[in-house]
């Protein structure tokens, strides 16, 4: 993208005295700048907000900017007891079977989500609160936006 | 004091160590200026193109530090293009043709390459202390020429610069009779780190205080390097993940026991919250604490941690904490100086970003807070008002409101009033960051009462030229201006050039100044290099006089002595 043309169409083009007055411009941005804070898929931009590079590509590095088909989501994956984990590329998956079926696969052993037994390892994630969660509760989509890293329990710890 | 001979004047000098000082110390008379050139040993050069190598050599025989700052500050933010200048190799090649005797270099925003790395490590003998920030053009393999050549190394201090790392072996290239090191932050490499090499250098080097280590040093590497180096003060920990029953994490349990002249604390690139119970043995002799890579760690641990740190003078975060965490921060942390809240979440609005209810806690709990950097979704005039009122002592005040131009949320009404009361109470204020809505008011409140601010930066703000004016005619004490993204053209910009010959530097981009505005600045002031930065379209920048009226995209102009560069790249036009 070419980000310096981008970059002037957001800056006022005409500033004359027939602006409206800053209390009506709380809607109205005098400066006419658009900046959709509310449109959902909004694009990150390279100059703003104003950090250092290096923080912006570890912030990006963590959130899905937009569900293309070229995006991924890595989290980690750890078997209770193990102490080296997997990656895991959560886009890969259309929904929690194939995420279970597929992990079932990876770790050689039975995963299940959402019930308690003790037979079956047990699939848990961390939320972006810190918070350990049993997986299968919520949407696909909102787990995908809410999920930090997995975690499979022992059969017996349930 | 001409009465004395030379020698006891210089004695005196001495004691006089603050650039400030020495330069006003070097106008008094023609014998004084001459004592002081010949007997100072630290140079700081702010823009590298306000002066060049031989003059400083000439003035400053005797130089053994030298500090060089390149690109302007925005280029931290994208706004410069890669290729815009600031090369060290000029600096390096006279430095060693001349033979002073050179023991310390600190870059900031420079380009940097091996070869100029390889050419230092070679030529002064007594090198001691290499301190780059947020430069590139260098490898590991540069690294590694410092590591081997420099038989003096005390400090090699690597912040957030862009490193290519070509896996090498520089950390085995220190030899073996290296056991100098009181600095070694390798914390910005990318790539993966010769454990082996590393754990034998800090076992060699006793006076290691400070060791900042990179994302590829695991956990059980963290325990050994801390049980051999207990004497450590100042600590970057790598990445700290690991399942909490191991044996290496109740060996790093042990070792950080024993650590007890540590107090400051940094990284947790890649890290388990939960083993950082393992570091509140320590806590309470913090007095430093960066936590703002650490991503992963959130809300309860954050605190849980920080109410261990209540010796803490200076913390950096990310907003995760929440409102929440910062009241939590406010009530533990009296001896609070720092505070930086940085942005977790790019793409803005999660429940767990911070408000003005955090600031204003910060403000009320921490009467020591005298420099803050905070990115928050929304801001009153009240509180500043308040923070205002509580912390009239800030020297560094830089808010950041994640959405541009974002009134006050409770009134709507622009933020004026509030960054007026700030400057109006803060009297020692030298830095001030502007974000929110703001019409030239917050402008005229600037110029009128922030009489010792150096650096103003500013975005989206403004209504008229006249905002810019109050400001370049009220602030007598500024050094560096920085405006994108606002409203101001060609008469703010032409008022006063004589100003300009009072200030480092002028950055104007996505403003309203025109190139014959630029242009009529350049002829009347050849003392300063005007340089138009274009990299879009070359076709629109034409030489034509009609043409005078377009926009510049953007605009750096700074005072110098020697000049217009010659190092310019072809999308750099210097006026």
């Amino acid at each position: 993208m070419d980000f310096s043309n981008s970059c002037s169409s957001f800056s006022s083009s005409s500033v004359d005295s027939t602006k409206p007055s800053p209390s009506e411009s709380s809607v109205n941005l005098s400066l006419s700048l658009t900046f959709p804070s509310t449109s959902p898929q909004r694009e990150a931009r390279q100059d703003w907000p104003p950090i250092k590079s290096r923080l912006r590509d570890r912030l990006r590095g963590r959130r899905l900017l937009c569900r293309g088909d070229d995006t991924s989501l890595f989290v980690k994956v750890y078997m209770e007891g193990v102490p080296i984990g997997r990656k895991l590329d959560l886009c890969a998956f259309s929904g929690y079977e194939s995420l279970l079926e597929n992990l079932s696969h990876m770790f050689d052993t039975s995963i299940i989500c959402g019930k308690r037994d003790r037979k079956h390892h047990v699939l848990t994630y961390e939320d972006k609160d810190g918070d350990w969660m049993m997986v299968g509760d919520i949407p696909w989509d909102m787990f995908l936006e809410n999920v930090r890293r997995l975690k499979i329990t022992r059969p017996e710890r349930y | 004091m001409n009465y004395f001979p030379d020698e006891v004047i210089e004695h005196v000098f001495d004691f006089v160590t603050s650039h400030k000082d020495r330069n006003a110390i070097s106008l008094v008379c023609k014998s004084w200026y001459k004592i002081e050139r010949y007997s100072r040993q630290r140079v700081f050069i702010g823009n590298c193109y306000a002066t060049n190598p031989e003059r400083l050599l000439r003035r400053f025989p005797c130089l053994k530090s030298l500090t060089l700052k390149g690109k302007p500050h925005f280029a931290d933010f994208n706004l410069v293009p890669h290729e815009w200048g600031g090369f060290v190799q000029p600096w390096i090649e006279a430095l060693a043709r001349s033979r002073v005797g050179l023991e310390e270099l600190r870059l900031k925003r420079m380009v940097v390459t091996d070869e100029s790395l390889e050419l230092l490590s070679r030529s002064f003998v007594n090198f001691k202390s290499l301190v780059l920030v947020s430069c590139e053009g260098f490898t590991t393999d540069g690294l590694a020429s410092i590591a081997a050549n420099c038989r003096h190394l005390r400090d090699l201090d690597l912040q957030e610069n862009e490193i290519e790392d070509h896996r090498g072996q520089w950390l085995s290239c220190f030899p073996d009779t290296c056991t100098t090191l009181v600095t070694l932050n390798f914390a910005c490499l990318e790539g993966e780190t010769n454990l082996v090499a590393l754990e034998r250098l800090v076992a060699r080097s006793p006076n290691l205080k400070s060791l900042k280590l990179n994302r590829a040093v695991p956990l059980d590497a963290l325990a050994r390097l801390m049980a051999c180096a207990p004497q450590i003060v100042d600590l970057g920990v790598g990445s700290y993940e690991n399942d909490p029953d191991s044996e290496s994490y109740l060996k790093l349990k042990a070792a950080i026991k024993k650590c007890t002249s540590l107090r400051s604390l940094s990284g947790f690139l890649e890290a388990a919250p939960h083993c950082l119970s393992a570091f509140h043995p320590i806590c309470h002799n913090l007095t430093s604490l960066n936590l703002s890579y650490a991503a992963e760690i959130h809300g309860s641990h954050l605190i849980k941690l920080i109410q261990h740190c209540k010796k803490l003078q200076r913390l950096w975060i990310l907003d995760s904490i929440g409102d929440k965490g910062l009241e939590v921060v406010a009530s533990t942390c009296k001896e609070l100086q720092e505070l930086r809240v940085f942005p977790s979440d790019l793409l803005g609005g999660g429940n767990t970003a911070v408000t003005e209810e955090g600031l204003v806690a910060i403000s009320a709990g921490c009467p020591k807070l005298h420099s803050i950097l905070y990115f928050c979704q929304q801001m009153t005039n009240a509180a500043l008002v308040t923070v205002a009122k509580n912390c009239p002592n800030f020297i560094r005040f830089r808010l950041c409101i994640l959405e541009p131009n974002k009134p006050d949320h409770v009134t709507s009404q622009p933020l004026d009033e509030g960054f007026g009361a700030i400057v109006k109470a803060c009297k020692s204020l030298r830095r001030l960051s502007l974000s929110g809505l703001l019409t030239d008011q917050v402008f005229l409140y600037i110029g009128m009462y922030a009489n010792q601010l150096e650096m103003l930066s500013i975005a989206f703000a403004g209504d008229t030229d006249k905002g810019m004016l109050y400001v370049l005619n009220g602030c007598k004490k500024m050094k560096k201006l920085e405006i994108r993204d606002s409203p101001f053209g060609d008469t703010a910009l032409l008022a006063d050039v004589s100003k300009y010959e009072t200030m480092r530097s002028l950055w104007m981009s996505s403003c309203e100044v025109t190139l014959s505005g630029c242009k009529r600045l350049a002829e009347k002031a050849p003392w300063l290099n005007v340089e138009i930065i274009n990299e879009s379209d070359n076709n629109r920048m034409e030489q034509n006089g009609h043409e005078g009226r377009q926009k510049v995209d953007k605009l750096y102009l700074y005072r110098t002595v020697v000049g217009t560069r010659m190092d310019a790249p072809p999308f750099v036009w210097i006026l």
